[in-house]
């Protein structure tokens, strides 16, 4: 090897260790013939030397080393993957929210009924998106309703109102309120109308009918059952839809 | 965390508390802080034990460690790295004719620790990896998250710099 820039740029990794044998042996052998190349690499040793004298690994003080077990035992039994948020960053939030909770109190229903009509509408307007209005699709009652078996704890009742010109499309697992729930699709003309139904027991605030940009939403209960409506059909038209599921006999909740 | 995870953790983390208060001591350069980084590090290290999955714990280690110190230090900006790693004002003050002299003096140990610190962090932090810790390109390449490439780029940089500040003598004191 007679190239000398290359050699100088090569002397570090070959001082360091990491150049196989083959570019190991190359390299000494020109230093043996450079003198400019063999002083630089006298001069790399020498620093190497120096910092190992003068600046040494250090060795950590007792005092830390006592003080890091003693931290790692105590912090332990709450560390891993699942608990990663530290006890008191939790217990500073339950403060802070023992602390707004009653200022808050009087808001909390009117806003959780805005929150839920938020959510419908949001679940609405996604499901319009391609490939998102049914999970199961189907035009057959009795296909959608067993669709939910396992995906839910609880049996929505399905009803097919095809021949009073609101045909069933399907059924898909939605997300509202902070739960799972079952949506029912209908169609009408080009229109499309998203029936919500979960156990009262989950909880159903909010009025009877709202109107939010262009959507008409519905609200009623039904046995146990909490219904919502969402759809951009007319008003009238909407709630000609409604009374027929309120009709006992179009639910299809008997086996 | 249960007792057999915890014994595993002291079995392969503990053990590099050495090279770990070394990071962290030539990093923040206050003992007291270095301690505290270091006890920082291992809190998280715990915390993230996880993600270790078979890799080598001293790299591991010293990746949370450096991690903390850089932390630490963007905390501390201001105050701490402003001036003293002013590379340009200070190289070569210590560069001369009296270096020889100083080194038989045993004062090299101050004229390099000078120029470590005059080191900016990434640079120093590879010096310290390479040279005290005696990790490979490769190894400090995962604990700084940089490629290796960069790490001999920034070796060759800070060795430069060293070199320069102890002045042309230093190959006879080799």
């Amino acid at each position: 090897m007679t190239d000398a820039g290359h050699v100088a740029a090569q002397l570090e990794a070959w001082l360091d260790g990491e150049l196989d044998a083959a570019e190991a042996a190359a390299v000494e052998a020109h230093l043996k013939d450079c003198g400019t190349c063999a002083a630089a690499a006298g001069r790399y040793r020498a620093l190497r030397a120096a910092i190992r004298v003068e600046l040494p690994a250090l060795t950590a003080p007792d005092v830390l080393r006592a003080r890091v077990r003693d931290a790692v035992r105590e912090a332990a039994p709450r560390a891993g993957p699942i608990r990663l948020v530290p006890w008191r960053a939790i217990g500073a939030v339950a403060a802070m929210v023992v602390a707004i909770a009653g200022a808050w109190k009087v808001g909390v229903w009117q806003a959780g009924a805005d929150r839920l009509t938020d959510d419908l509408l949001a679940a609405h307007v996604r499901s319009l998106m391609p490939g998102h209005l049914t999970d199961v699709t189907s035009t057959d009652q009795h296909t959608v309703k067993p669709w939910f078996d396992g995906r839910l704890d609880y049996s929505p009742p399905v009803a097919d109102e095809t021949t009073r010109g609101f045909p069933l499309l399907g059924g898909r697992l939605d997300y509202v309120g902070g739960r799972p729930v079952a949506a029912l699709v209908y169609g009408r003309r080009l229109h499309r109308i998203n029936v919500f139904v979960w156990p009262e027991r989950y909880g159903s605030r909010g009025p009877a009918r709202a109107d939010r940009d262009g959507y008409h939403l519905e609200h009623w209960t039904r046995g146990d059952m909490t219904f919502w409506t969402v759809s951009d059909l007319n008003a009238e038209e909407l709630n000609t839809f409604v009374r027929l599921l309120q009709q006992p006999d179009s639910t299809g909740s008997a086996p | 965390m249960g007792p057999t995870e915890l014994a595993r953790f002291e079995e392969i983390v503990l053990p590099h508390l050495d090279d770990a208060f070394t990071l962290a001591r030539y990093l923040v350069r206050d003992e007291h802080d270095a301690q505290d980084v270091v006890q920082d590090a291992y809190l998280r290290a715990l915390r993230h034990f996880d993600t270790l999955r078979g890799g080598d714990g001293r790299v591991w280690l010293l990746a949370i460690v450096r991690n903390c110190a850089r932390t630490w230090y963007r905390g501390r900006r201001a105050e701490s790295l402003a001036t003293p790693f002013d590379e340009e004002r200070h190289s070569g003050e210590s560069a001369g004719e009296e270096t020889e002299e100083r080194l038989r003096r045993g004062e090299a140990r101050e004229t390099l620790r000078k120029a470590l610190e005059r080191l900016a962090p990434e640079f120093r932090e590879v010096i310290v990896l390479r040279e005290l810790s005696g990790l490979s390109y490769r190894e400090i390449a995962e604990a700084t998250r940089s490629p290796i490439g960069t790490v001999m780029s920034r070796l060759a940089r800070a060795r430069a710099k060293l070199l320069e500040a102890l002045g042309p003598e230093v190959e006879e004191a080799g």
